[in-house]
């Protein structure tokens, strides 16, 4: 019996031992092959995004629409008789995680410029990386206006700043809400913060009184104290900035509160995925929410974009699809521009970027204190019966907007 | 009285009711961490982790067989039961007796289960978070009290009312144990004093692993009624193994009655502290208190242990 056991433990072990030495022997062959192979005709572009944790749903839809862009673009020839390869890689959305996969993107990939991720301290923290480095990073979602304010050289944002993705907001309240009081609770991330101090400081300059001024840490279970002291308050419209999951609980418990202001407005983000009318279901209904970008957008090739999103991933993208899908075209036509893929030439072609996309027209400017900073119009969507329309401006509305909303117990 | 009188008084009543809900929970949370306590003298660190993996039972009973989150209590309670014991039993256990460089090394131990646990479930379940969409997640009912010439409206969301409710049965149902029964004696009498328990026959060895296993299945019970209220991902464990620790303390450690009183003090302090101070500090209002009773309660609120 112990002879037997030994026996076998010595073939195990001599067995290991072979393979062992095997091990180095592939490597070194494959290391081989790598290098015999000619140049791929590829170009890699390295993307860090949040594929699990709580910005998981946000990450997974810009992947999708990373993907069928780069599809459609290899499918007419590619960039340069190259094709264009994505190296997507889970940040977990942690800003350390996030700077880890980038530094490996630049030293040990040595791609010339790096793409995307999604909340603003991730993006504020790879661009940080991308300039130290001294690689383009084209900002795709993160949007703290911070990212754009350092002065920094290698950094281009798409998207508008958080400080101005109100714009359309704005422009409802002063037409047709014409509030005289406002609640404002947020989420004290970057975004949440950046977004909902512009909002208290455009107020306080319209004369609109600011009445709460609220700041939360994710992940709280039970809002109903702090939404009840607004109640109290009766503010003529809440407003509210939040990702997915506390923006699903806070539309719940203010129903079970019965807080009727006569307007909700989300600050984009959690208020615009399609998750949120499931989560929050018939607490959805006739929260309003600034956006980037709706279906119902005339920039070319919007709505054929949205059906090719939806036929193909059965779901229907929101403003952050859009914003991915015309990165990857502004990074195709970037290198199709630059006079070689060297990280200095791909920077100054991008910095001559003057397209059309459907994400709307993209050409980074510099003003007051942002650098490289593209400018775009933002829109309201309001969600009315289920489905979200695009209600602010007028033209280009998919449906007429409902203000002042009915009150929670009125509803049927 | 005027409207704005009455805002404030409303603002106050749903307050105290919010925290009082909360509270409910919080105190089953708490009861199975001092149970623990009181019997074994450790803290049970993997406590947050033993709820994380009760909520992904009652999950993945909903998405996958369609069982409702209340009824699926029948699975997690013995569900949660079983772990607990085998942990006592083949972990625990084999600490608690033996002679080590750190006394308190089961501590440790504890620890390290906890995070097994939350590493497993992101390796098994990823980090995404989920949650469980049943009808009446958002089910409300409505109280109006007319007061003065003004109403005040309160409202009770319903899944929490009857989450208080099976926590009041499942206190209810643990004092009956260990009161009116043999093993709730023996508990008791291990808590008390091991060794002269040990002496007049209790097995108690045996007892700590039951211990343990109630203790498992209260915070099991806990996380099954958080599942409709909140949402669920692998890391959710540590912020509520922090509640039951303020919680384990405020009531004195180790005391069962303690903790239900412990679990209502922290509901309304947290509920009181968002509503009135700012809701950005709610997890400080919690640990302000741990600190406050340490300093001038160092025995608790009720006093020295007593399970």
């Amino acid at each position: 019996m112990t002879m037997a056991r030994r026996t076998r433990r010595g073939w195990m072990e001599t067995q290991a031992r072979r393979g062992a030495r095997l091990v180095p022997a592939a490597l070194g062959l494959a290391l081989v092959m790598a290098a015999a192979t000619p140049a791929l005709a590829q170009f890699k572009v390295g993307i860090p995004l949040p594929l699990t944790g709580a910005e998981a749903k946000f990450g997974e839809m810009e992947k999708q629409a990373y993907e069928l862009a780069v599809e459609e673009i290899n499918a007419k020839g590619g960039v340069k008789d190259q094709k264009l390869v994505l190296d997507i890689q889970d940040s977990g959305g942690r800003p350390e995680v996030a700077t880890s996969i980038v530094e490996k993107f630049l030293t040990g990939n040595k791609y010339p410029i790096v793409v995307g991720e999604y909340t603003s301290q991730c993006s504020y923290a790879v661009a940080a990386v991308a300039e130290r480095y001294q690689r383009p990073y084209l900002v795709v979602t993160g949007s703290a206006d911070k990212i754009t304010q350092q002065g920094w050289k290698y950094v281009y944002r798409l998207n508008p700043p958080a400080s101005l993705y109100n714009l359309g907001v704005w422009s409802f309240f002063k037409a047709v809400a014409k509030p005289t009081s406002l609640a404002i609770l947020y989420e004290n991330t970057d975004f949440g913060t950046s977004t909902s101090q512009a909002m208290k400081l455009w107020a306080e300059a319209n004369g609109i009184t600011v009445k709460a001024y609220e700041g939360y840490q994710a992940g709280a279970v039970d809002f109903k104290p702090t939404l009840q002291r607004i109640k109290s308050l009766r503010p003529d419209v809440v407003y509210m900035v939040s990702y997915l999951m506390d923006a699903s609980l806070l539309m719940r418990q203010s129903k079970e509160l019965d807080l009727n202001p006569r307007l909700f407005v989300g600050g984009a983000a959690g208020f615009t995925l399609p998750e949120f009318l499931q989560n929050a279901a018939e607490a959805s209904e006739y929260v309003m929410s600034g956006t980037l970008w709706t279906p119902q957008v005339k920039y070319p090739g919007a709505r054929a974009f949205f059906d090719r999103f939806r036929q193909k991933f059965g779901k229907e993208p929101d403003y952050h699809a859009a914003e991915a899908y015309a990165a990857a075209y502004v990074l195709a036509d970037t290198l199709k521009r630059a006079k070689s893929w060297s990280p200095e030439d791909i920077r100054d072609a991008l910095a001559k970027t003057d397209m059309m996309t459907v994400f709307g027209p993209v050409k980074f400017i510099s003003w007051d204190k942002f650098t490289n900073q593209n400018r775009l119009d933002t829109l309201v969507l309001q969600v009315i019966r289920k489905q979200f329309e695009t209600v602010w401006p007028k033209e280009g509305a998919s449906a007429p907007y409902v203000f002042p909303v009915p009150r929670w117990r009125d509803r049927k | 009285m005027s409207p704005e009188l009455a805002g404030q008084i409303e603002l106050l009543l749903q307050v105290v009711i919010a925290g009082i809900l909360i509270g409910g929970l919080y105190s089953v949370i708490g009861l199975g961490m001092s149970l623990i306590m009181g019997v074994m003298r450790i803290i049970n660190l993997a406590h947050g982790e033993l709820m994380m993996v009760a909520m992904y039972i009652t999950y993945f009973a909903f998405t996958m067989y369609a069982v409702d989150p209340y009824v699926s209590l029948l699975v997690v309670l013995p569900a949660m039961f079983a772990l607990g014991a085998l942990l006592q039993r083949f972990l625990i256990n084999r600490v608690m007796y033996t002679d080590s460089i750190l006394p308190q090394n089961q501590v440790l131990l504890t620890v390290g289960i906890g995070m097994v646990l939350s590493n497993l479930a992101l390796v098994a379940f990823s980090a995404n978070y989920r949650s469980v969409p049943v009808s009446y997640a958002g089910a409300t009912l409505y109280w109006d009290i007319a007061l003065g010439g003004q109403t005040i409206a309160l409202s009770f969301n319903v899944p929490l009312l009857v989450a208080f409710g099976i926590a009041v049965v499942l206190t209810a149902g643990l004092f009956l144990l260990l009161m009116r029964t043999d093993v709730g004696r023996m508990i008791r009498a291990t808590a008390q004093d091991r060794d002269a328990a040990t002496l007049m026959g209790v097995n108690t060895k045996r007892v700590t692993v039951i211990t343990f296993g109630l203790g498992s299945a209260l915070v099991g019970a806990a996380g099954t009624l958080l599942v409709p209220i909140y949402y669920l991902f692998p890391t959710i464990g540590a912020p509520f193994t922090a509640k039951a620790f303020i919680i384990t303390v405020l009531g004195g450690l180790g005391n069962t009655a303690g903790a239900i009183l412990g679990g209502l003090v922290l509901g309304l302090a947290e509920s009181l502290g968002s509503a009135y101070i700012s809701l950005g500090y709610k997890d400080a209002f919690g640990f302000v208190m741990f600190v406050l009773v340490l300093i001038f309660l160092p025995k608790g609120l009720l006093g020295k242990s007593k399970v």
